[in-house]
């Protein structure tokens, strides 16, 4: 079982990281994250807040690129060019193949997001002469929201088209970032039946602000291990439960 | 059939798709029923659209009935993915990836087959080479030819030795000596005691390989049975009998001959007689005028005239029904 998944995981990470537009896009990410060494100079005053800020904010946003890009393609891009007829007729349960593709895409995200991290670390100790262990914390954190962002999209993938997974994945992204509002929200309303669908809503929706530890580096604080943990199990969790309604809705997929 | 139990079991099979923006359900297997019984190799034809591609996914397990039940080895097809082990598949005009050499894709497809690493490599170089393409196992996928991405289709499926092997479409794409090959290799797996099921469009190669064949039509089976048997119902289409010397100049029109049942061919005189009762009446009519029988062969309908009839059959039935 565990060399399937591992099989396809490689595989997946071989792909990915064949894949030129992956580099293009890498490339760019490399390229503004330089230039905030540069950028800081133009600035007036927290020179070394605007490269942290910049740096970390080109890392999310590329990264979420990314995920998105070669997340909608999981299932369907094999579904398509019916690759998935080789794998699935041989003795592969389908979930083996949900888990191990995620954790391919997973494997990919991780090396790109750490070299985005590694030349932010580097122009922020170019300018600055000192290490930001902070930098790489944050980046965890970017990191756990993208694996998140990988399972959604693998699991719009199973029953819908490339580009609404895109469409439902990055909506997922934006509303992930303010799901908590709902319950503010839900708690305004004199209706006890509002409340509790927003809090059924919040549940729900992903919360991608417990991986947002950004401010804490910028402003120079940092967060406890035991919110670090809390942060891990949320993302264990959510990620098991939508790769399991992921692999349900896959195992009695027809292929036409 | 032969054999104990049967290694395929199809019973009462429908399948439907939905399709177009209402997702209106078509059907595309309609009660559709056969078996495969162990060390047979069996066709199966139909036209485009029959409905061969779905019911070789259905037993692969990459559809899934509506009604009837699939049973191979005496297993629910799919119910434990496991036993497939003992099925190597090959789809009609195989994809692969394309990023991967020859040589990764067999390790990949190994892995998927639980084999050892040793075995990866030690059966991978045996049928890449079983198939012609060693010397095209490091070069990338994406400049295979496409009678290369078939053979290479064929190598995966045989990969893991297996006891069923399901092929679809397994001669499309390939010139006539990979077409030969590919014949002469599922009659060593015949011969290695393996079961064999295929789709093929052409006739003559099912004709020349099948023990037993399955046609179906719109998703219906509207023949099965061994070669000779199919032919064997359709009964002696003539007898030709072929006379030497010639007969007299005249004779045959005077006998009362047609020029299609009678023709001067070279230095024989070529009949074609009903049945053998016709033939006997005239060996007796032409050995009085001189002329001797050479050879005399009862000429059978040929298994793609059975196949253009059954569906043709099939189809001026369904125009009248309609």
């Amino acid at each position: 079982m565990g060399g399937r998944i591992v099989s396809i995981a490689a595989n997946t990470f071989r792909e990915t990281i064949r894949n030129k537009i992956l580099y293009a896009i890498l490339a760019f990410a490399l390229f503004v994250i330089g230039i905030t060494y540069f950028l800081a100079d133009l600035s007036v005053g927290e020179l070394t807040r605007i490269i942290v800020d910049v740096g970390l904010a080109s890392i999310h946003i590329f990264g979420v690129v990314t995920a998105v890009f070669i997340g909608i393609s999981l299932i369907s891009q094999e579904v398509d060019r019916k690759t998935v007829y080789l794998i699935l007729s041989k003795p592969v349960p389908r979930w083996e193949f949900i888990v191990g593709k995620a954790m391919g895409l997973s494997a990919t995200l991780a090396l790109t997001t750490l070299a985005m991290a590694a030349m932010l670390f580097l122009v922020h100790l170019g300018y600055e002469r000192s290490p930001e262990p902070g930098i790489l914390i944050a980046s965890a954190g970017i990191y756990l929201e993208l694996v998140l962002l990988i399972c959604l999209a693998s699991f719009f993938s199973t029953f819908t088209t490339p580009v609404l997974s895109a469409i439902f994945t990055l909506s997922m992204f934006l509303i992930g970032h303010v799901s908590k509002d709902l319950i503010v929200f839900g708690g305004r309303s004199a209706s006890a039946a509002v409340q509790w669908a927003a809090k059924v809503l919040f549940y729900a929706l992903p919360n991608l602000e417990n991986f947002n530890w950004k401010n804490e580096v910028v402003y120079g604080g940092v967060r406890s291990p035991g919110v670090l943990g809390m942060a891990a199990g949320y993302l264990l969790c959510y990620c098991a439960a939508v790769l399991t309604a992921a692999c349900l809705l896959f195992s009695r997929k027809d292929f036409k | 059939m032969s054999g104990n139990g049967p290694v395929i079991e199809v019973s009462g099979v429908s399948k439907s798709y939905p399709m177009g923006f209402w997702r209106k359900r078509v059907k595309v297997l309609s009660d559709l029923s056969f078996v495969v019984g162990q060390n047979e190799i069996v066709g199966f034809l139909g036209p485009n659209g029959a409905g061969k591609t779905t019911t070789i996914k259905i037993l692969n397990r990459l559809a899934f009935p509506d009604t009837g039940t699939v049973t191979i080895f005496g297993e629910e097809a799919g119910k434990r993915p496991g036993s497939r082990r003992r099925i190597g598949f090959m789809p009609e005009q195989p994809y692969f990836y394309e990023y991967l050499t020859g040589a990764e894709f067999m390790s990949l497809c190994g892995h998927m087959n639980g084999l050892g690493r040793g075995e990866i490599k030690r059966r991978s170089e045996e049928m890449l080479t079983r198939v012609g393409l060693d010397g095209a196992a490091g070069l990338a996928i994406r400049k295979y030819s496409k009678g290369m991405l078939q053979r290479l289709g064929l190598a995966q499926a045989l990969l893991h030795d297996p006891e069923l092997v399901i092929l679809d479409e397994p001669m499309s794409g390939l010139d006539p000596m990979g077409r030969m090959e590919v014949r002469n290799l599922i009659r060593e797996l015949k011969d290695a005691g393996k079961t064999v099921f295929f789709s093929s469009h052409i006739i003559s190669d099912v004709e020349a390989l099948c023990d037993r064949v399955v046609m179906i039509h719109k998703g219906t089976k509207v023949a099965e049975g061994s070669v000779d048997e199919l032919m064997g119902k359709e009964g002696v289409q003539y007898v030709e009998v072929v006379f030497s010397p010639l007969p007299p100049p005249g004779w045959a029109s005077a006998a009362g001959l047609t020029r299609e049942s009678g023709s001067v061919q070279g230095d024989t005189f070529v009949l074609k007689a009903r049945d053998h009762e016709d033939a006997n009446h005239w060996i007796g009519e032409l050995r009085r005028v001189g002329s001797l029988v050479t050879s005399c062969i009862p000429v059978k309908k040929r298994l793609e005239e059975i196949y253009v009839e059954q569906v043709a059959g099939n189809a001026r039935e369904d125009g009248l029904g309609g």
